[in-house]
């Protein structure tokens, strides 16, 4: 194990930081410090992302080394559920940002053989994730906590596209309609996705915790309680009459844009 | 027919007019390409929708012509009523005509037809 740093300077001792999410080199072990030729440190860029086991960390890098050597890229930025603590994610999102075309599905399909591990790889120019994060809230929140090969750039400033937005939030009039049948993670998905385009309609900071906050507040339930399906008819009647109210705010925003168009 | 039968035909009914509003929709816009990149929402929809499939008799056939054209008319009820709500308010560029086009395909995919 190999990691490369710099020496600060300290007031009465100087040191030197090494990051958190490594694998290896527990506190307390013994280590060697010699000094290296200067050179371009190349090193992973985590966002909001306090901890992560050390095996996942070897599969982003894994990733990173399979895609660096298969294919041009401008960056690459590993997202979604496997962030989270624990293993229950079912895939892994990977984003590719390159201006040439690319063969989603090969590149796809060579990290699936070489890791075992189901990839959904999206590619992206640099200019459509720039307005994808401008006008989709879903993406501001994947890259909110992301692992990405090189800096990605700050957030644009977000543009209320509002027809854009109701197409995304249709599908959430699922739970209105069939609570009985969906599962606790469905439903849960359902809520963050409403709530996720509110917020951003409101124009707040879009993170899960946040998300998590709004939907304690809005219908005074826990995720956790959402997920494990612990709900009663109070939530389905305050979810259906927040989903109505913001329905028709969204739908007369929408057209009064195409008005103006 | 049978009451758990209706329900999961109803619960078909519900995600695969969710899935044709929807994709209608995005299409409407002008940011189809951006949509087009997170498509995965749309796929889990209609994976759901396959999964009430998959419960619904006969499992491997396409099912009796009667329960196609309820469910087939069900969903362009549904469909049409959501989109044309949003046309009377002022929404532009929504092709009505791809109801059908997409419900046929969805259902195909489904194996309802």
């Amino acid at each position: 194990m190999e990691i490369i740093s710099k020496i600060s300077k300290g007031t009465k001792m100087d040191q030197i930081y090494i990051p958190k999410n490594r694998q290896g080199l527990e506190p307390g072990t013994y280590v060697k410090i010699i000094p290296i030729e200067e050179k371009t440190i190349e090193r992973s860029y985590f966002y909001n992302i306090k901890e992560l086991e050390p095996i996942k960390l070897e599969i982003v890098n894994k990733i990173f080394s399979i895609i660096k050597n298969l294919t041009k890229y401008n960056n690459i930025i590993i997202a979604g559920s496997l962030l989270d603590k624990g293993f229950n994610f079912k895939d892994i999102d990977v984003l590719l940002i390159n201006e040439e075309k690319i063969n989603e599905k090969n590149v796809e399909k060579i990290l699936e053989s070489r890791l075992k591990i189901p990839i959904h790889l999206i590619h992206m120019t640099q200019k459509e994730l720039k307005k994808a994060l401008m006008i989709d809230p879903i993406w501001r929140i994947m890259l909110n906590k992301s692992i990405s090969y090189k800096r990605i750039p700050p957030l644009p400033k977000t543009n209320l596209n509002y027809k854009y937005l109701d197409a995304q939030m249709i599908k959430s009039n699922l739970l209105i309609e069939n609570s009985e049948c969906l599962t606790g993670n469905e439903k849960y998905k359902l809520t963050r996705n409403l709530i996720a385009i509110y917020l951003f309609v409101k124009q707040k900071h879009l993170s899960k915790e946040n998300i998590e906050r709004e939907i304690e507040e809005k219908f005074n339930i826990e995720s956790e309680e959402l997920k494990n399906n612990i709900i009663d008819e109070k939530f389905i009647k305050k979810y259906k009459k927040f989903y109505k109210k913001f329905e028709k705010e969204i739908i007369k925003n929408a057209a009064k844009q195409e008005k103006a168009n | 027919m049978p009451q758990n039968r209706k329900k999961l035909i109803d619960l078909f009914i519900g995600h695969i007019s969710e899935a044709v509003s929807h994709e209608i929709l995005i299409r409407s816009t002008e940011n189809k390409e951006i949509a087009s990149h997170y498509k995965k929402e749309l796929e889990n929809l209609l994976d759901r929708s396959k999964k009430y499939r998959e419960k619904i008799n006969p499992k491997n056939s396409s099912l009796p012509e009667k329960d196609i054209d309820y469910i087939k008319t069900k969903i362009i009820i549904k469909v049409k009523t959501e989109l044309k709500k949003r046309i009377s308010l002022g929404y532009k560029n929504i092709d009505l005509g791809l109801i059908e086009i997409l419900v046929d395909k969805f259902l195909k995919e489904a194996k309802i037809s």
